[in-house]
């Protein structure tokens, strides 16, 4: 058995490398070589030297040998080409028929993507339509949590207002909290007007009529300004966009507060 | 910087030349004729010299080449990276195609002195200027020279050579070893690069 001292010290790598030893000798060092990274490293460094020194001292053969060497074995890989070739041609259809399945896989997987993206894009449309219905019933609900707080306010008190001749058939409910100084009112059942008209809500306040605002078209709940001392409420019918002062004849329904 | 550009460029190329030679190789192994061809090109000229140096005939060397690389080309399955560079594979095919050419033919002899040939005189074909030798090995001291030249060039065997340079054999494998270790120096670079090799693999 051949140790790495033995081998280092006797020159034996460098014998190795010119081809001197005979075949037991040489398996021992390949045995050695596999587990030893420094002595690879030491086989490589005088394998490179013995080479360059080789290329440094290179001598260029005729051209025509090389032309010559490449036609012989040509010749000689003719002599088995048939069987070979028969075999590769095997090969080549196993191959061509792998390429055609993996093209039409492709495809196919090309068309499922396009159909799922055009499934993608549609749900999400109707994702952005649903988030857009639920910001309004979001709205909706928060104002209808608002009215109702405000409504349902146990300071909130609660007068009704009934059209005269010139509306029998318009009631508003008003609600009135003198500790927040609120006025809201329903005017679900207030009669619709043209459009150069519409209704306007006034305060009493010493017998002068103090302008609470035009009531919204189309609109069912809404809050008009609180007037301090208040004695009644009025609602008259004025010029679209509301008026300074009340047209007395065109009132429609008044309510006196308690 | 300049240097260091230089340094990684220089790697770079002969990390792709290991590669390409690595896959030269394989494609040889797997009988593709251009790999050959690439890698006649690269190494004949360092095998027709060193044939050319052992027959001392042209003509000869010519067809021991050819020889060496159908064999290179039939027996490619047989080399294995992890048991040395391709170049040394090829190195040892062309020497013993030579001395099995010499030694049937008669003509590898031993005679008195121990050199390998018969016939002492230089025949009138060979261009001397293919038995001068050249590059870092013509830097060495004369006796370093010598040696390396007798093993390496000649295809003598250390025997063979220790009595040839009538010195003990412990001798002249220390004069191997030094020489070796000279070229090394010399070629330091080649030698930074194959470590860093040895590194990444």
């Amino acid at each position: 058995m051949m140790t790495k001292k033995e081998l280092l010290e006797n020159g034996l790598l460098e014998q190795y490398v010119l081809g001197e030893l005979d075949t037991k000798q040489n398996e021992a060092i390949e045995k050695l070589l596999k587990s030893d990274a420094e002595l690879k490293a030491k086989l490589e460094g005088i394998e490179s030297s013995f080479e360059k020194l080789a290329i440094e001292n290179a001598i260029n053969p005729p051209d025509f040998i090389k032309p010559g060497l490449l036609s012989k074995i040509e010749k000689a890989d003719t002599l088995i080409s048939p069987k070979e070739n028969n075999n590769s041609r095997t090969w080549l259809g196993i191959a061509a028929s792998f390429a055609a399945f993996f093209l039409l896989g492709s495809i196919w997987l090309y068309s499922e993507l396009n159909t799922v993206k055009e499934d993608l894009r549609i749900v999400g449309d109707q994702n952005e339509a649903l988030q857009k219905d639920l910001d309004g019933i979001t709205k909706n609900y928060d104002e209808a949590s608002k009215w109702y707080a405000a409504l349902s306010n146990p300071n909130a008190e609660q007068y009704v207002l009934k059209g005269n001749l010139l509306a029998p058939e318009a009631k508003i409910v008003s609600f009135v909290n003198h500790e927040n100084k609120s006025v809201i009112i329903n005017a679900q059942n207030l009669p619709n007007l043209d459009a150069e008209h519409d209704y306007q809500m006034w305060a009493d306040v010493d017998g002068e009529m103090i302008n609470m605002g035009v009531i919204p078209k189309n609109t069912k709940l809404m809050a008009m300004t609180y007037i301090d001392d208040a004695e009644s409420l009025n609602i008259t019918i004025e010029p679209f966009g509301g008026n300074d002062h009340p047209t007395v004849e065109r009132l429609i329904s008044n309510v006196y507060l308690n | 910087m300049f240097a260091l550009d230089e340094l990684a460029v220089t790697f770079g190329k002969f990390l792709t030349q290991m590669q390409d030679e690595a896959l030269l190789i394989k494609q040889l192994q797997a009988k593709e004729e251009r790999a050959l061809s690439l890698l006649y090109d690269k190494y004949s000229g360092a095998l027709y010299s060193v044939i050319i140096k052992m027959t001392r005939d042209e003509a000869l060397s010519q067809d021991l080449l050819q020889e060496t690389f159908i064999t290179i080309w039939d027996k490619s399955h047989q080399y294995n990276p992890e048991k040395g560079r391709f170049y040394t594979w090829t190195y040892r095919i062309a020497k013993n195609k030579v001395l099995n050419y010499l030694r049937k033919n008669d003509i590898l002899i031993q005679t008195d002195d121990l050199s390998v040939y018969k016939n002492k005189e230089e025949p009138e074909t060979i261009n001397r200027n293919f038995l001068e030798l050249n590059g870092a090995i013509t830097k060495l001291d004369a006796h370093h020279q010598k040696a390396i030249e007798l093993v390496y060039f000649k295809g003598l065997t250390h025997r063979e050579a220790h009595a040839q340079m009538d010195v003990p054999l412990g001798t002249f494998k220390s004069y191997i070893q030094q020489a070796l270790k000279q070229l090394r120096k010399t070629y330091a670079k080649i030698v930074v690069f194959l470590l860093l090799m040895i590194d990444v693999m």
